[in-house]
């Protein structure tokens, strides 16, 4: 019934003293005043602190915050045999970056890429806690392949992975996961590969488990509706900077919805009436039951304060317009 | 364009280096509000001579002043333009943040921002000092906006104030003034609107011009960023292992080219071999004189001696070349 969510990434930082002990931590390491395992802690602190600011915030499905990942390609590449990291390479049209992943031999994954963070943090949250993976095809997108010799083999190779890592969260309790593919919006013309990439992916799935296909960093234009394709449960896009979406997306739209109505790049606060607009928009589009709103990307994007004001501002927004609109 | 005589491959450098430890404390301190403006100063200048000397000690030809008054590219500019507000912290990449810049108000420039210091650092030093700015569509593109209407509209308003900095540079005397421009390659659809930006700076400039260009995807921007009006585009190489070079020799490079050839975002140290090896890889593709030489981007992110082993090294490298490839005299002017 119409919730509120986050998407990915949640602020290391914040401005005050206490809210940069991640930063600092960082710099005690490199000095060797710290070791590994005690920056392990502090990132579990800062992990902490990031879910309860979402839920006071008013988020009812949280993350992680992504405490952990410098960026959405290397936490998870970093950890897979097969592949290294050379040089920095900006992420889509974004000021930051990550480092290009080369593929040089037959990918081995890890025991597990993020299950130990998922507990870790899903015990600390009172709210559902949905885990996050970057999609195969995103992550195939960006790494410089020499071994596989072409992407549909990368990125099938990827899916087979996070195909095993959805299990086995799947078997720790997890009953969402949300999966980022950001790279399709870019490279429409690859949908027929995407499309099996993902077949082979959705095989995997768990029975009863939610399954999101995020998708920022671009509109759906060329990709609709053939997107409803994609056997996942629900799709999330990019709702407050891609206008194309709105004249895309139409009635019958077969699958859950998560749409990004808050602006996680500006600073500017959204209007409530804005706001509201969009959710009356979007309800002719799905049902409340089936509508989740979020911000349009993750909130590292913004300084800490301001996304914290955001997310206070849409939850206010969706609690009012639930209790004025939507009759049970 | 007077720019003086200039030896084979003159060497130059990005912009920015490290600063010194003493001046990492002191502004810390200024921020908390533990020491004066002026005691900051005293340092931030002292700073500047050091680098002024290391670059003149090593044979650098066309100097920088190391930006030791600035935090970043774009904030220092967002700190003294009018409309301006500065967020909180943001990360950019690894445990860097910066405060980002927030427009709430019709853009405007009270004063001169980059002058005094520039004056400051030319009189150290006979070889010529570059103004260094950042370019209107950077600006834009790493600044919250809560008051333009949109992307273009904000480019065009700090278009016309980052021209009146350049009027001021050249009137105080720079003879290349450089105005970097990093984010252009990130969206090419808006290339057209960087490149009309730079139209407004740079009109009825007769100081070389230049501007910095980096990570990116270049191969979307080229040949069409040749479109930007400045006589030189400095562009990163080194961390790219120099593959852009297939595309240059498609389509021509017009411009005169700062050829980045070092990495400034590794800690290793590239031998002189593979410096040369650099240049004259880049010498099959662009004329001689078409060449300067410097590290890929600003050091300032790499500690005071790694940055200055990184600019020996180019220097003994180019020197070395300009002994075994080099016509005699200088020829560019």
């Amino acid at each position: 019934m119409l919730k509120v969510t986050t998407v990915s990434h949640y602020p290391k930082i914040g401005d005050t003293f206490e809210e940069q002990i991640l930063r600092r931590s960082l710099g005690q390491l490199d000095r060797k005043e710290i070791d590994a395992s005690q920056l392990e802690r502090i990132k579990d602190e800062v992990t902490r602190t990031a879910i309860e600011e979402q839920i006071e915030a008013g988020v009812e499905v949280v993350t992680d915050g992504q405490i952990r990942w410098q960026d959405p390609l290397t936490y998870i590449l970093g950890q897979i045999k097969g592949i290294s990291l050379k040089g920095l390479l900006r992420y889509f049209d974004t000021n930051t970056f990550y480092r290009q992943p080369i593929c040089e031999a037959k990918l081995e994954a890890p025991e597990s890429l993020v299950v130990k963070d998922f507990q870790f943090a899903n015990a600390l949250s009172s709210k559902p806690l949905k885990a996050l993976l970057t999609g195969p095809y995103t992550l195939a997108k960006h790494i410089q392949d020499k071994h596989y010799g072409n992407l549909e083999a990368l990125a099938t190779a990827l899916a087979e992975i996070l195909g095993e890592e959805t299990k086995r969260l799947a078997q720790k309790g997890c009953e969402i996961v949300q999966f980022d593919e950001p790279a399709i919006l870019n490279f429409k013309k690859d949908f027929p590969i995407f499309k099996k990439v993902w077949t082979k992916l959705a095989g995997s799935f768990p029975e009863g488990i939610e399954t999101i296909l995020f998708l920022n960093y671009g509109n759906l234009q060329g990709l609709y509706p053939q997107i409803l394709e994609i056997p996942v449960t629900t799709i999330g896009l990019d709702y407050a900077g891609q206008s194309e979406n709105k004249r895309v997306l139409k009635k019958g739209f077969s699958k859950k919805l998560i749409a990004g109505i808050v602006d996680a790049r500006n600073t500017k606060m959204e209007t409530e009436e804005e706001l509201q607009s969009k959710l009356e928009e979007l309800l002719q589009i799905v049902s409340a039951e089936d509508l989740s709103v979020s911000p349009n990307y993750g909130l590292e994007f913004l300084p800490r304060e301001n996304a914290r004001k955001k997310l206070a501002n849409l939850s206010k927004v969706v609690r009012e317009f639930r209790e004025a609109k939507v009759k049970v | 364009m007077t720019t003086g005589n200039l030896p084979f491959l003159p060497m130059t450098s990005v912009g920015s280096f490290p600063k010194p430890d003493y001046l990492k404390r002191a502004r810390t301190q200024a921020y908390k509000g533990e020491i004066r403006e002026r005691k900051l100063r005293e340092l931030e200048e002292r700073a500047t001579k050091e680098w002024i000397h290391f670059q003149e000690e090593i044979g650098i030809d066309i100097l920088v002043d190391g930006e030791m008054y600035r935090g970043d590219m774009v904030t220092y500019f967002a700190e003294t333009l009018k409309g301006f507000e500065i967020s909180g912290l943001v990360r950019s990449y690894g445990n860097r943040y910066y405060r980002k810049p927030v427009v709430v108000d019709e853009v405007k420039r009270a004063k001169p921002m980059t002058v005094e210091w520039y004056q400051f650092a030319q009189k150290l030093t006979k070889k010529p000092v570059k103004g260094m700015l950042t370019g209107p569509y950077t600006i834009m593109d790493w600044s919250f906006n809560e008051f333009y209407s949109d992307r273009r509209e904000l480019t065009l308003a700090l278009a016309e104030v980052i021209h009146e900095e350049v009027v001021d540079l050249e009137k105080a005397g720079a003879q290349y003034i450089q105005i970097d421009e990093p984010a252009v390659s990130v969206r090419p659809e808006e290339l057209p609107l960087a490149v009309e930006a730079m139209g407004i700076v740079t009109k009825g400039i007769k100081a070389k011009t230049l501007t910095h260009i980096c990570y990116g995807d270049f191969e979307k921007i080229y040949p069409g960023m040749l479109d930007i009006p400045v006589d030189h585009i400095d562009l990163e190489l080194s961390n790219s292992d120099f593959n852009l070079m297939e595309l240059f020799k498609k389509y021509p490079f017009t411009k005169e080219i700062g050829l980045g050839v070092v990495d400034v975002h590794s800690h290793v140290l590239e031998s002189k071999e593979e410096v040369k090896r650099r240049i004259k890889q880049a010498l099959t593709v662009f004329k001689p004189e078409q060449i300067y030489v410097d590290p890929d981007c600003g050091l300032k992110t790499r500690e005071v001696q790694e940055a200055k082993d990184k600019l020996r090294v180019i220097a003994e490298a180019v020197k070395e070349l300009r002994k075994e490839l080099a016509p005699s005299g200088s020829f560019k002017n």
